[in-house]
């Protein structure tokens, strides 16, 4: 009898989760960073969005391979006069996303010149960037090619993709993405949950028991990644492959 | 063996009359028998041989073998026969065969006779010994009935005990049942009323984990205390059980929710060591079940609040001090040097950490998220118990961090001495006063404190404007700067207050009303905007006194002028801008009355119209000293010399207004004001009564048209006022000049322009990133292949032949961004070229490096010019 209840505690434990990050998701006012994340959250387009004032809060408990993995995201405002706040959001941020509209080279050009630095020079050095080009249904009127933003992303050493929080294409994905580079850093220790300001964290205690004693539990992880990837490729993640070359 | 051959069977129908009257008679029966023997069967016959043959023998040796053995048949028969007496006939008719035949049936018969003797002797014999074993067989008999009387008796006896004892067992059994049924009750009613060994140790053992299984013991406490009170109830009184089942389950319950207790209390101190912590799903139903015990669960609660406070603590000094592993991010502290990012870096911090600490708090509680998002407004209308507890705590956790952050944040602002970042700094602590008051309700701690904090923080920006406001007014002005334009201490002030401005409207959130705009703003406008006014209006007269050439008036419009336009651009200013309006027109008021006396006194008409305005009609104004014809017409003619003068259009004097606008508008006004006295002069001198000949008025009609020119080319709409003047002779076409000016002006201008164009654009051609990008696009292979050989800037032919760059090189800023024409031997196409350099020192970076072709298609170049040769 005894041992029956222990394993419907083991069930009730999907509630918890294996991992804690937290991301910051920026970029220029109504580049779509507060309906990307409400399209992530609430899986739904959020209509007549305002303008996002200071800096806001949500989060979402993921599932990567066997992991799985709550994040904590901070929506900050992308206007100008908003900037001396959400600077500050920066620190302990494991992940951050950098959104721009394709519609509006510009947009690309001040992240590029503005927003990837400063959160260079304001998170920590492990900071797992995402360059996310949003508004990916708006194509007839893009003005950023595929090809030219992955270039810059490439050289910039930040991952890229488009996404459209219109209708939900690859939504998840640059979240996803962000997660697993995390998760590799920790493989590779170069980044220890266990130290604060890290922007992650172990989630339930017992499993730092034993992840600190063994690293075997990540074999899990290594195993499913390539899954992942390819399930990834297959909703398309690269939109403009075939366009390119 | 004769019995058993002579059956009932074979008797046989000859005798059937008699048979039945001698059916019992054993004689009769051994005769049918007889007569019924068969005599043919071999063996009797033989053995009948066997008998005559003895017996012949025996007797005598006479007769012959033959006959007698024919003989021997009869004489079996007749033997056979004889002894029954029955055929005596046949004997005699036999005797006559032979003696010896009759000696041997004598014989027989004796033999016979004698055996059959012997048989009924033995026979006897034998049947007294039968008899005697009969009598000794009836003895026994006898004797076994009596003992057998003897054992029906005492069976008899035997049943009727044995039927109590049956009875007895009956009801035993009986009553066995009924204790069974008993048992089984008491049993079901114990397993239900109380705990088993089992769960009680899970209620109260140290040793048995907090889970499921003491969960169910708890379950069934519960389950066992609720089903007795109904028991109870429903009874006339508690029963004894009932009272026992409350007692032992109550103490039992009161281990078990001891046992939680300490197990959560052990719980919290273990959370509180970690920042972020999540709440497994035993915690959570622990919880639930303490809140039963509120003073336990408050025991608890208070541990946990401890820890988390001494948690949130530690790492709040940790990220200031310590910052991230390995120093990165780096220590908050670190920045206090620059206190915007300072203060900001702390609170966010503490958003941050609350954002985390709401979390925990539902989760610990089992409250749903409801996915709202923490900048938006948390709404306190369900009072449930939950968000009371999760107020509660969450103000305690976060309060502790009040005090740290309150000295830092109030060291910060004492020590500002802009009052630009004081007001940045009172801006940012609102703001996240107003967020925190969202978040965690109006009464937190931390929402009061920072509700003290920015009130410092505005007082200490109030202070240093009210200070600089005071300062103002000290200063003094340069005696020997004849400048009328606002002086630097003006301008600087204003430059403060824009700055402001700048940052109150930033900090607006756009859903405020005008009248809210206004009245946030109005008490910062008051303290600086006030002092400003009085400067340039009290200061001024210091000055005035000092050097009475210098124009005060002037001054003091242009000061107030240049304040409006700060004001202007800000919706926020309306009040204020409407006073200094006031005290502008009451300036202007006055300034108009001045100037008007200035160009009465220049046009030297003044005193003619003092004098016509003073007339009393006692005597001729002819006769009046200053109104001699004489004198009139020399004032006439300066004044018509004046009219055609250019202080008309401009004055001089106003034009040292920085405000076109005011110059144009007191000009005109003292201008109107001149008119009505020329108006007064002529209406004067033509009255008969005064007795001046109308050729005084002669040179005046040219003066009107000439009047009302300058009004109209100054304003262009004042004419109306005279159109009731009707000239005595058509005026003179005065030639325009105008359009020449406007021409000559046209033409330098357009010169001008054209020359920086060509300099510029020379520049570009010969600088060396368009000779780089030049160089790189004519060895570009893919160019080679598109654009064909010979690759050069197009020419124009407007610039003679030189190409035309657009965009800007610039160098210095890191800034390049061109593009231009170029033409090969096969097509043309137009290059953009983009690049930028972040910061000094490093490389720069090609953003844009392309040809598109006439017709649509594009080249990306791959290869970047070299942009660091020069």
């Amino acid at each position: 009898m005894p041992t029956d209840d222990y394993e419907a505690e083991a069930t009730e434990l999907l509630e918890t989760y294996d991992f804690l990050m937290k991301y910051i998701v920026i970029g220029e006012a109504g580049s779509g960073k507060s309906c990307l994340l409400h399209h992530f959250t609430h899986n739904s387009f959020k209509d007549h969005s305002q303008h996002t004032i200071g800096v806001e809060f949500s989060s979402r408990t993921v599932k990567l391979g066997e992991k799985r993995i709550k994040l904590q995201l901070w929506d900050t405002a992308g206007q100008e006069r908003f900037r001396s706040v959400t600077r500050s959001y920066y620190r302990g941020a494991a992940g951050a996303l950098l959104v721009y509209d394709i519609t509006k080279f510009v947009i690309l050009l001040r992240i590029f010149l503005g927003g990837l630095p400063d959160a260079r020079a304001l998170a920590s050095p492990h900071l797992v960037c995402v360059l996310v080009g949003n508004k990916a249904d708006k194509d007839d009127e893009r003005e950023v090619e595929w090809a030219e933003a992955s270039r810059w992303a490439a050289e910039n050493d930040v991952h890229f993709l488009e996404a459209s929080s219109l209708t939900g294409d690859n939504v998840e994905a640059p979240f996803l993405l962000a997660a697993r580079s995390i998760l590799l850093s920790i493989e590779s220790g170069a980044l220890d949950p266990e130290k604060a300001g890290s922007g992650v964290s172990y989630g339930d205690r017992a499993l730092r028991r034993v992840n600190s004693s063994s690293r075997l539990s990540f074999g899990s992880l290594s195993q499913n990644r390539r899954k992942g990837t390819i399930k990834l490729k297959a909703k398309g993640w690269i939109p403009g492959t075939n366009r390119c070359c | 063996m004769a019995s058993s051959v002579i059956s009932p069977s074979a008797t046989s129908l000859q005798f059937d009359g008699k048979a039945r009257a001698a059916q019992r008679n054993p004689i009769s029966l051994r005769l049918y028998k007889v007569l019924g023997t068969n005599f043919d069967d071999d063996a009797t016959r033989e053995a009948l041989q066997t008998l005559s043959e003895l017996y012949a023998t025996s007797s005598s040796s006479l007769k012959g073998k033959e006959p007698l053995r024919n003989v021997e048949d009869d004489d079996v028969e007749e033997e056979w026969v004889k002894p029954n007496g029955v055929v005596a006939e046949e004997f005699f008719t036999e005797t006559m065969l032979g003696e010896t035949a009759a000696r041997a049936r004598k014989n027989l018969r004796r033999d016979m006779e004698r055996k059959l003797a012997e048989g009924s002797h033995q026979f006897l014999k034998a049947f007294g010994e039968v008899d005697q074993k009969l009598e000794e067989l009836q003895r026994h008999v006898a004797a076994m009935h009596a003992s057998c009387d003897e054992a029906e008796t005492q069976l008899k006896l035997t049943n009727e005990a044995s039927a109590m004892v049956l009875e007895r067992a009956g009801s035993l059994s009986e009553q066995r049942q009924e204790v069974e049924n008993k048992k089984s009750i008491v049993t079901l009613f114990l397993t239900r009323f109380t705990l088993n060994e089992e769960e009680v140790e899970a209620m109260t053992s140290r040793d048995i984990p907090v889970g499921q299984r003491f969960f169910r013991a708890m379950d069934k406490t519960e389950r066992i205390r609720t089903d007795c009170r109904v028991l109870m109830a429903g009874e006339d009184g508690p029963t004894q059980a009932g009272l026992d089942i409350m007692a032992s389950t109550s103490s039992h319950l009161e281990q078990g929710y001891e046992k939680a207790f300490r197990w959560c209390s052990y719980e919290f101190r273990q959370m509180g060591r970690d920042m972020q912590v999540e709440v497994g799903e035993t915690m959570r139903e622990a919880i639930r079940r303490l809140r039963k015990r509120p003073e336990l669960l408050n025991e608890a609660l208070t541990a946990l609040s401890q820890a988390r406070q001494a948690t949130l603590m530690s790492s709040f000094l940790t990220a200031l001090t310590r910052g991230g592993p390995s120093g990165l991010p780096r220590p908050i502290e670190l920045h206090a040097h620059d206190p915007m990012r300072y203060v900001g870096d702390m609170l966010a911090w503490v958003h941050q950490a609350i954002a985390a600490e709401r979390e925990f708090l539902e989760s610990l509680f089992g409250l749903q998220a409801d996915g709202r998002m923490v900048g938006s407004v948390r709404t306190f209308h369900e009072k449930s118990e939950e968000e009371d507890w999760i107020r509660e705590l969450m103000d305690l956790a976060v309060g502790k961090l009040c005090v740290p952050l309150k000295v830092r944040v109030q060291q910060t602002i004492r020590s500002q001495e802009s009052s630009i970042i004081s007001y940045k700094i009172a801006n940012l602590l609102q703001f996240y006063m107003i967020t925190m008051r969202r978040t965690i309700g109006e009464t937190a701690v931390l929402s009061t404190t920072l509700n003290e904090m920015t009130e410092v923080a505005y007082k200490v920006f109030y202070d240093a404007i009210e200070t600089q406001g005071r300062a103002l007014l000290r200063a003094t002005l340069d005696l020997d700067d004849p400048s009328l334009a606002p002086p630097l201490a003006i301008l600087d002030h204003a430059q403060i207050l824009r700055e402001i401005m700048n940052v109150y409207e930033s900090s607006l959130l756009g859903d405020e009303g005008e009248a809210e705009q206004t009245a946030g703003f109005q008490r910062i406008l008051d303290v600086t905007v006030d002092p400003a006014i009085e400067f340039c209006t009290s200061n001024s007269e210091e000055k005035k006194r000092m050097r009475p050439r210098w124009d005060r008036e002037i001054y003091v419009l242009n000061c107030l002028s240049y304040l409006q336009s700060v004001l202007e651009p800000f919706p926020f200013t309306a009040q204020k801008l409407q006073t200094l309006q006031d005290v502008v027109e009451e300036k202007v008021v006055h300034l108009t009355e001045e100037h008007y006396k200035n160009i009465m006194v220049d046009a030297g008409i003044h005193l003619i119209a003092e004098t016509c305005a003073s007339h009393d009609e006692s005597e001729p104004m002819s006769r009046i000293p200053a109104t001699l014809p004489a004198q009139l017409q020399t004032a006439l003619r300066n004044f018509s010399l004046w009219l055609s003068g250019l202080e008309v259009v401009q004055s001089p004097r106003l034009s040292q207004l920085t405000a076109q606008r005011l110059h144009i508008k007191i000009h005109q006004a003292a201008l109107e004001r001149m008119a009505r006295s020329y108006q007064l002069i002529c209406e004067q001198v033509k009255k008969p009564e005064n007795k001046q000949s109308s050729k005084n008025l002669s040179p005046l009609i040219p003066l009107r048209r000439r009047y009302t020119e300058g009004t109209t080319s100054s304003q262009g709409r004042s004419g109306s006022l005279y159109s009731n003047f009707k000239p005595h002779r058509p005026l003179p076409q005065i030639e325009k000049r105008w359009p020449t000016f406007l021409g000559i002006g046209v033409v330098v201008l357009t010169g001008w322009a054209a020359f920086l164009t060509y300099v510029t654009n020379e520049t570009k051609v010969t600088s060396s990133v368009v000779k780089q990008i030049l160089r790189t696009i004519k060895a570009d292979s893919q160019l080679l292949e598109t654009l064909g050989l010979a690759i050069r800037p197009q020419p124009e032919w407007w610039l003679n032949g030189y190409p035309i760059i657009h965009g800007q090189i610039n160098q210095l800023q890191g800034n390049i961004d061109v593009s231009f024409r170029i033409k090969g031997s096969l097509g043309s196409g137009t290059v953009y070229f983009t690049s930028v350099r972040k910061a000094k020192g490093i490389p720069y970076e090609i953003l844009r490096f392309r040809v598109i072709h006439d017709d649509g298609r594009v080249v990306e170049v791959q290869t970047a010019p070299d942009l660091h040769s020069e």
